[in-house]
C-alpha cells in the first residue's frame, strides 16, 4: 500500500469521502484482496489504539483490583494448614465445648435469627478516580464492623456517585447492621428491581431484614421470590424450611 | 449473528467489565481451583497458575471492552478452556523441557471451544499490536497517543504545533506504518490463518 491508500482508509473510516469516492473504495475492497486485507488490519489497529488509550485509567484500576484479589487468593492457598496435637485433658475440654455448642444450636432451633444467615465477606471497593480516601475509609470501617462510620462514608460517596450499585448494596448492609431498616430496605428494594449483579443478593438481604425485625410472614414471601440460579438460593431454601 | 441465547453466566463478564470486586472474588473462588489443578498436573506450579488466570481475566476484560463478548455457554467451560490454551502456548514457548499433557475431553460444547479460541486469538493479537506499537518511531507514538487520548484532531494539532491537515495525514500514515509492521511479522500470519 502507498501513503495515499492509508489516507484513503482514514477518510473512509471517518466517512469523509464523497459518494463516488466511497463507491470506488468499496469496489476496490471487493476486487483487490491485498487492499482489503490491509484495510481490515488498519481498522483493527484503529480500534485497538482507541481502546488502549481511551480506557487507560479504568483499565489500570481493573488491573490493580484484580492483582489484589489474585494475590490474596493465592496467599490463602499457600498458607500451611496447622496441625494441632491434643493432650488428653484438652480432649475433655473440646468435648465439653462441643456439648455447649450443641446446646446453643438446639436452643436456636426453633427461631432462626439474622446473624445466622447474614454472612457477607469483607469488601474491596472499586477505586474510581479521586474518591480514593473516602472509599478506603468506607472499606476499612465496613471490614472492621464499624458500621456507623461506614454508613456515613457510603452516604457521602453516594452523593458523588448516586447510581453506583456496589455502594448502594454495601450501604444497605451497613444500615441493616445498624437497624436502620427504612434506609436499608429502600436501597434493597431499588436494587432487587434493577438489573445489576446485586439484584438477587438484594432480595436475599431484604428477606434477612424482615427476619431481623421478626416479620416472618413478609420474610417468607420475599424468600420465595429468590430464583434457583441465585447464589443464596440454598440458604434461602434452608431459611424457608425453618420458618415454615 | 445467530440468535444464540446468552448464558446467565454473562454476569461474570459484566462484573469483570464493571470491575466488581464481589464478582472477581467469586470467579476465583469458583473457577480457579480447577485451573490450578490442571496446570499443576501439567508441568506447572502455583505461581504459573496465578499468572495464567490473571492474564486470562485481563484478556476477557479487554475483549469485552473493545468488542462485544456474549457468553453462550457456561463461564466455567469457557474460562477453563481459555486458561488451558494459554498454558499450552506458554509451554510451547519454553518447550526446552519435556512436556507431558494429560489430555482429556472435558467439554463437548462447541460454543465454549469457539469462544475460548476467539478470546485467546484476541489476546494474542493485542500482545502483537502492543509489541509493534512500541517499535514505531517516537514521533508516530506521540502523535497516536495524543490523537486517541485527546480525540479532537484540532487540539492534537495545536498541542503538537502542527496544522490540522498535517496532523490528520500523519495519523493515517502512522497507523499505516503500524499496519505494515504488523502484517510483516511472521506471528501475524500464523494468527490470521
Amino acid at each position: 500500500m502507498d501513503e495515499q491508500d492509508y489516507i484513503l482508509f482514514e477518510n473512509y473510516i471517518l466517512e469523509a469521502l464523497s459518494e463516488t469516492e466511497k463507491d470506488a473504495f468499496e469496489t476496490r475492497l471487493k476486487t483487490d484482496s491485498k487492499f482489503n486485507e490491509s484495510f481490515n488490519t488498519y481498522k483493527e489497529l484503529s480500534s485497538f489504539l482507541e481502546h488502549k488509550f481511551e480506557n487507560e485509567a479504568t483499565s489500570a484500576a481493573f488491573h490493580n483490583n484484580l492483582k489484589n484479589i489474585s494475590n490474596s487468593y493465592f496467599e490463602k492457598q499457600k498458607a500451611p494448614k496447622k496441625v494441632i496435637s491434643f493432650k488428653p485433658w484438652q480432649f475433655a475440654m473440646a468435648a465439653s465445648i462441643l456439648l455447649l455448642i450443641g446446646f446453643t444450636i438446639f436452643n436456636n432451633f426453633s427461631s432462626p435469627v439474622y446473624e445466622d444467615f447474614a454472612n457477607y465477606d469483607s469488601i474491596n471497593l472499586t477505586v474510581r478516580g479521586d474518591q480514593d480516601a473516602l472509599l478506603k475509609t468506607a472499606e476499612n470501617a465496613f471490614n472492621s464492623k464499624d458500621f456507623a462510620k461506614a454508613d456515613e462514608a457510603f452516604k457521602s460517596l453516594m452523593l458523588m456517585d448516586k447510581d453506583n450499585t456496589e455502594l448502594k448494596f454495601y450501604r444497605a448492609i451497613a444500615s441493616l447492621e445498624l437497624n436502620k431498616f427504612d434506609t436499608a430496605e429502600g436501597l434493597l428494594i431499588g436494587l432487587s428491581k434493577g438489573q445489576s449483579v446485586y439484584k438477587n443478593k438484594a432480595t436475599w438481604y431484604l428477606a434477612l431484614s424482615k427476619l431481623k425485625q421478626e416479620e416472618y410472614d413478609d420474610c417468607l414471601e420475599i424468600l420465595k421470590t429468590i430464583p434457583e440460579d441465585a447464589e443464596d438460593y440454598k440458604a434461602a431454601q434452608k431459611l424457608i424450611k425453618k420458618l415454615d | 449473528m445467530s440468535e444464540k441465547k446468552i448464558h446467565e453466566d454473562q454476569k461474570y463478564i459484566d462484573g469483570l467489565l464493571k470491575n466488581n470486586s464481589f464478582i472477581i472474588q467469586a470467579i476465583y473462588d469458583k473457577f480457579a481451583p480447577k485451573v490450578i489443578n490442571y496446570i499443576k498436573q501439567n508441568s506447572g506450579d502455583s505461581d504459573q497458575a496465578q499468572d495464567i488466570i490473571q492474564d486470562s481475566l485481563i484478556t476477557i476484560y479487554n475483549q469485552a471492552n473493545e468488542k462485544k463478548l456474549e457468553l453462550t455457554c457456561p463461564f466455567d467451560a469457557y474460562f477453563f478452556l481459555l486458561c488451558k490454551r494459554k498454558w499450552l502456548n506458554e509451554l510451547k514457548k519454553s518447550s526446552n523441557k519435556e512436556v507431558t499433557i494429560k489430555e482429556e475431553i472435558l467439554y463437548k460444547g462447541d460454543d465454549a471451544q469457539e469462544l475460548a479460541f476467539e478470546t485467546d486469538l484476541f489476546g494474542e493479537k493485542q500482545a502483537l499490536f502492543t509489541e509493534m506499537f512500541n517499535k514505531l518511531g517516537t514521533a508516530c507514538k506521540d502523535l497516536l497517543t495524543a490523537t486517541f487520548k485527546i480525540k479532537s484532531m484540532e487540539e492534537v494539532a495545536e498541542s503538537l504545533g502542527v496544522t490540522y491537515a498535517y496532523a490528520r495525514k500523519k495519523k493515517s500514515l502512522c497507523i499505516g506504518k503500524l499496519t505494515e509492521l504488523v502484517q510483516s511479522s511472521p506471528k501475524f500470519n500464523l494468527l490470521n490463518n
